[in-house]
């Protein structure tokens, strides 16, 4: 068996968050901001996409809108609406108060992550 | 039956970004002739009309920015040479042109005929003189990525050949519902990166469907603990971001990102299957390209049987409509198995992105409709292992498993 070394990117030059957004991330983006209006409002984003310009800042918001639909459809998930689209759980009745809550608890730690990227 | 075919449980297909056959591939015919790639005579015309010939003076990075143009209209001029009368025929001659119009910069220009050596690219260049390369594997429209990836979750992209989210109201499933709806139910799932990197089938897999996804670490984790699904299609990092674990680089080798990161992704993914010895025995990988990106390839992609839907003049941007009666350009593609044997060169047949959800179909579930006639006319990569085999195209044709199989330090 032939064992085949690879060499590895020299990662101070390869990394470079800094890139300006190429034309398959912008549409990333457009897509995600498409899928994100359709999530209930405490699961989107206060992110305006047209001031992403960068790699980093594009990487971040997709981080986010990805999470949230997961974190959407898990919610619905355990409603006893299950099969019904998520965008009824937007108006499913839970109180005002609790709905803020929840908006609270979910912006915290993405705040923490987002200072990081 | 082929004792490959009867141990085949699991087909993996890893898609990658943007790179042509000549630019990643071409240097292996001076290795093995049977590889159509890279010859001394072949050329593009620049815009002074000097002859511009391939050179082997491709780099990891930095040297295709800005990033050539491969929306419909330029991959149109890159393959018909900037000829827009109605009897016109490919020629392959507008690569040059096409990237002068980002710049106006003559020189510059020149570097879309650029191609990477055999050493540069040690992964790639190695698998696809292990196992089998395909010698027409084509882009499945002469545009860019998101219509070219719905090919191969939708077999059609339902009349568009652009970067717009593609809203799916047709009657053609994509290939993970078609398995998990089967009865008795299969196993499919999408392995994004993670959810920095997320996925390009946002508007309808992705946004409907999440239970679908998994990361491209529970990737690795499912290999090593035997739970890899029947199929899984891999999309790697498409962005630089920091993780929990450090500094992740894109390894999607779409321009301006570095190569070298995708070789170490293309290996990690192998390694992955390759060191659980009963998932490399019952396991095909595909390593495909969903576009050129606008980088040169001198193979004429074929006419085909046309779709369905059409694209409007305004859709393409060139003033004609677009059948979809025409594939796009031609894109590395590498079948790995250890029951391939080495050096297996497929020619004289066509495929295009159509011909992963044909094949996945064929080969798990047999007979299916309603599928599109782009897909329906595909040639299959894995014939189903349903007697008679055709011995002349089942790839995975060994009586034994190969030994043999290189492994790469990663």
């Amino acid at each position: 068996m032939t064992l085949i070394h690879v060499p590895r990117p020299d990662l101070k030059i390869a990394m470079n968050p800094d890139r300006p957004v190429n034309a398959l991330l912008k549409a990333q983006v457009q897509h995600l901001h498409g899928a994100e209006r359709n999530l209930p409002v405490r699961h989107r984003t206060d992110i305006y996409i047209n001031a992403i310009k960068t790699e980093g800042e594009a990487a971040e918001y997709i981080r986010q809108v990805t999470t949230a639909i997961h974190e959407a459809h898990k919610a619905a998930a355990k409603k006893p609406t299950r099969g019904i689209a998520i965008a009824a759980v937007a108006s499913d009745g839970i109180p005002e108060k609790s709905k803020v809550s929840r908006k609270a608890k979910k912006r915290s730690p993405k705040k923490k992550t987002g200072s990081t990227t | 039956m082929p004792p490959g075919l009867d141990n085949l449980k699991h087909i993996v297909v890893l898609m990658m970004e943007n790179r042509s056959f000549d630019h990643m591939l071409g240097s292996l015919a001076a290795v093995d002739p049977r590889i159509d790639g890279v010859t001394d005579a072949l050329s593009n015309p620049d815009t002074t009309g000097a002859s511009v010939k391939p050179q082997p003076l491709a780099e990891f990075q930095s040297q295709l920015d800005p990033d050539p143009d491969h929306h419909f209209p330029a991959v149109d001029l890159q393959i018909f040479g900037g000829d827009t009368s109605p009897a016109r025929t490919a020629n392959m001659q507008g690569f040059v042109k096409s990237y002068f119009n980002q710049q106006e910069d003559v020189g510059h220009s020149q570097k879309i005929m650029y191609y990477f050596t055999q050493s540069q690219l040690p992964v790639l260049t190695t698998l696809a003189l292990e196992f089998a390369v395909f010698n027409r594997w084509f882009a499945s429209i002469p545009g860019p990525t998101i219509c070219n990836r719905a090919f191969a979750h939708y077999g059609t992209s339902f009349g568009r050949v652009d970067m717009n989210p593609i809203y799916i109201n047709e009657p053609f499933k994509n290939i993970y519902d078609r398995l998990l709806n089967a009865n008795p139910k299969h196993t499919a799932k999408l392995y994004y990166y993670d959810a920095t990197s997320s996925t390009m089938e946002v508007a309808n897999l992705l946004q409907n469907e999440p239970e679908l996804f998994g990361t491209y670490q529970q990737f690795l984790d499912d290999c090593n603990s035997g739970n890899l699904p029947q199929y899984s299609f891999i999309e790697p990092n498409y962005n630089d971001h920091d993780s929990d674990s450090g500094e992740e680089v894109a390894n999607d080798q779409h321009p301006d990102h570095n190569v070298q990161a995708g070789e170490l992704f293309i290996a990690s993914v192998y390694n992955a299957i390759k060191q659980n010895a009963d998932l490399w025995t019952s396991t095909a990988l595909l390593i495909v390209y969903d576009e050129h990106g606008g980088i040169y390839d001198h193979v004429v992609p074929p006419a085909c049987p046309p779709d369905q839907f059409t694209a409007s003049a305004n859709d393409t941007g060139t003033g004609q409509p677009f059948a979809f009666d025409r594939l796009g350009v031609r894109v590395p593609a590498i079948l790995v198995s250890p029951w391939i044997p080495k050096g297996t060169v497929v020619s004289n047949r066509v495929f295009d992105h159509a011909s992963i959800p044909a094949t996945i179909t064929r080969f798990f579930l047999g007979s299916y409709s309603p599928r599109s006639p782009r897909e329906s006319n595909a040639d299959v990569f894995i014939e189903p292992n349903v007697a008679p085999v055709d011995p002349a195209r089942n790839l995975l044709s060994l009586d034994t498993m190969r030994t043999d199989c290189p492994d790469f330090d990663v």
